[in-house]
């Protein structure tokens, strides 16, 4: 167990070590730069800028000094757009709003997606299954992008309180996490399904159920378990997205959280901010998959004595 | 040798008849095949307009016969759109799944085959790859690469003679097919690799290397074709998946840009617009959609034909 855990730990900081430098290299090759606005910058303006923020220097040099900045000083260095920001500020006042959203987002689509899911293993081949499969169908065909114009319209702007852009008060976050939750929701209800399934044609599940145990506890307490086991995989990295922000549906609703931020970073080339957000992105899908290697051996014991092997 | 291509095919006859069968999956594949002519064969006849050509004195229009769809802010014909917006949604589907199946496929076949330190390297590299962020890379790697495809572009019409108003468009989209491609190979990878393992210590593959076959060729000649019902299987349900990427770049800005449009762009155009006139988003978001689930059916309806052990739950 320990052993599992300090392997994917070691493995964990490789993956952001690689990110970190992918996305470094890819960043300093996209056309354009940061100081490109409407405006057009004599040319000795634009030298002094790339000087002042270090990027007249050769890319390694750069690259040093900007792992330098995040190991000594933990600093992600200024917004090359937004004069006087920190990088760091910007993502400690996005983070929380991607945070919320996603937690609000995941909720909806576990308390939609598990329940669904166990019944239409439940009820195999009869019509509640048919009916489940067939909604969940539709959430993984129908994309956010088209779900989220339609619940702005629709309910946004006919339901009283609800807002359709911004995030002003508590109920802005009822239409974004609507969406994230019933996209996720599909993937989580089928996921279920398929791991019940394999799970209540599994001897020890006949057994229990020549023994007289009863529809609920059987499908509670015996087949749960290691029904879950699939869509627990699928939690940890879905997780790590929705908190990190989900590019979509914060563009659709005009959410200030990190996927909005990414998509203007990416957009207005912010070289620091953009690779302030993607070191943010690894660190939390490690974060997740190590947390799901946890569960998923909590939940399943014959992963423990691999783990200790 | 005869035996073995006899074998071969009643797996496949086997797999056809099984498919057949199956309602859902057999009507996802005429409607696929349908929506294949509609978008690469009608816009050749000329009842269908120039998706491009603007009329300014016929904005917004509702449906009718001359715009089954409808016209849209600039009055060009939206039924025209939806099926070049196909096109290239259907292109980059297709295509960046062909690439990044070539990379997987080699990759896993070689990796199995091989085994022992460099399959562990090989295949802790894929685990690595696989933590990673697979949009934002796709994101900060189509846009970086769009420089060198604009020089390529320049190439092509500097030293084939063709305008650039004919191979722009489609040079345009290969950044994306690169991008997407080149990131989502890594699950394919992962099962050819499982499969070849699985493979490679059968009698058949012995009798081959006994015979004196090289490497190559027991590889691509005797273990790659069966694995090719799996290959098949994973690649179908793929394809949907990397319509959907492509659509949410496009989406959000970061795909498919002017001149062409994909299903993705005018579903953003048609958002922007829907409290006016709802069909612009209606349309494409039908059809983007109708395509996704007969994809999802039909791969599902090929998975229970070429993998009965699996299609039983």
């Amino acid at each position: 167990m320990i052993k599992l855990l300090f392997k994917r730990l070691g493995q964990g900081v490789l993956v952001i070590f690689v990110l970190q430098t992918i996305t470094f290299f890819l960043v300093r090759l996209l056309p354009g730069n940061p100081f490109l606005g409407e405006r057009k910058l004599p040319e000795h303006v634009m030298a002094q800028l790339n000087a002042l923020y270090g990027l007249d220097q050769s890319a390694l040099v750069q690259y040093g000094n900007y792992w330098q900045g995040i190991l000594c000083h933990g600093d992600f260095g200024p917004s090359l757009v937004r004069e006087g920001v920190q990088v760091a500020d910007i993502i400690a006042q996005a983070f929380p709003v991607s945070l919320w959203l996603g937690v609000l987002g995941m909720g909806i689509a576990i308390l939609l997606g598990i329940p669904a899911g166990m019944m239409a293993a439940y009820w195999r081949n009869r019509w509640p299954d048919a009916l489940f499969m067939l909604l969940a169908m539709a959430g993984i065909c129908i994309p956010s992008f088209v779900i989220a114009p339609i619940f702005g319209l629709t309910l946004g702007l006919h339901v009283p309180g609800l807002s359709v852009a911004g995030w002003d008060d508590a109920l802005c976050a009822v239409l974004p996490a609507l969406t994230l939750g019933l996209i996720n929701a599909a993937y989580i209800a089928r996921l279920t399904r398929g791991g019940m399934v394999e799970v209540l044609s599994a001897d020890f599940i006949r057994t229990a159920r020549a023994k007289g145990v009863r529809a609920g506890r059987l499908l509670f307490v015996h087949a749960l378990r290691s029904g879950l086991l699939p869509a627990v995989s699928y939690l940890g990295p879905a997780f790590a997205a929705l908190i990190t922000g989900s590019f979509v549906v914060e563009t659709c609703f005009q959410v200030p959280g990190m996927g909005l931020h990414f998509v203007n970073a990416t957009t207005d080339r912010d070289y620091f901010l953009i690779q302030g957000l993607v070191f943010c992105y690894g660190v939390l899908i490690v974060i997740a998959n190590l947390v799901v290697d946890l569960v998923l051996v909590a939940l399943n014991p014959r992963l423990r004595s691999q783990g200790a092997a | 040798m005869k035996t073995n291509y006899e074998q071969g095919n009643s797996l496949w006859k086997d797999a056809r008849r099984r498919l057949m069968h199956n309602r859902a999956s057999m009507a996802s594949l005429i409607f696929l095949v349908l929506m294949v002519l509609a978008c690469f064969v009608l816009p050749l006849f000329p009842c269908i307009a120039n998706p491009n050509a603007t009329n300014l004195s016929n904005i917004a229009a509702d449906c009718s016969w001359a715009h089954p769809f409808g016209t849209d802010q600039l009055g060009r014909d939206l039924l025209a759109r939806v099926l070049y917006g196909g096109r290239i949604s259907l292109l980059v589907g297709v295509v960046a799944t062909v690439v990044s199946f070539i990379i997987g496929l080699s990759y896993g076949l070689v990796s199995g085959y091989v085994g022992g330190r460099t399959d562990a390297l090989m295949m802790r590299t894929v685990d690595v790859l696989f933590a990673l962020p697979f949009i934002v890379l796709v994101i900060v790697f189509s846009l970086s690469i769009e420089e060198p495809s604009r020089e390529l572009t320049s190439w092509v019409v500097e030293n084939t003679g063709w305008s650039r108003e004919s191979v722009a468009p489609i040079l345009g989209l290969v950044p994306l097919f690169i991008a997407i491609g080149a990131l989502g190979w890594l699950t394919l990878a992962r099962i050819v690799r499982t499969q070849t393992l699985e493979i490679k210590s059968q009698e058949y593959v012995l009798a081959a290397r006994s015979l004196g076959l090289g490497h190559l060729r027991i590889l691509f000649c005797h273990i790659a074709p069966n694995l090719l019902g799996t290959v098949v299987v994973y690649t179908t349900l793929a394809v949907p998946g990397i319509m959907l990427t492509e659509s949410t770049l496009s989406f959000i800005g970061l795909g498919v840009r002017a001149p062409n449009s994909s299903w993705g762009t005018l579903i953003k155009e048609g958002a922007d617009r829907m409290e006016a006139s709802p069909e612009l988003l209606f349309f494409p978001a039908l059809f983007f959609c109708l395509t996704l689930l007969a994809l999802n059916f039909l791969g599902d309806g090929l998975r229970d034909a070429l993998d009965p052990k699996s299609a039983k739950d």
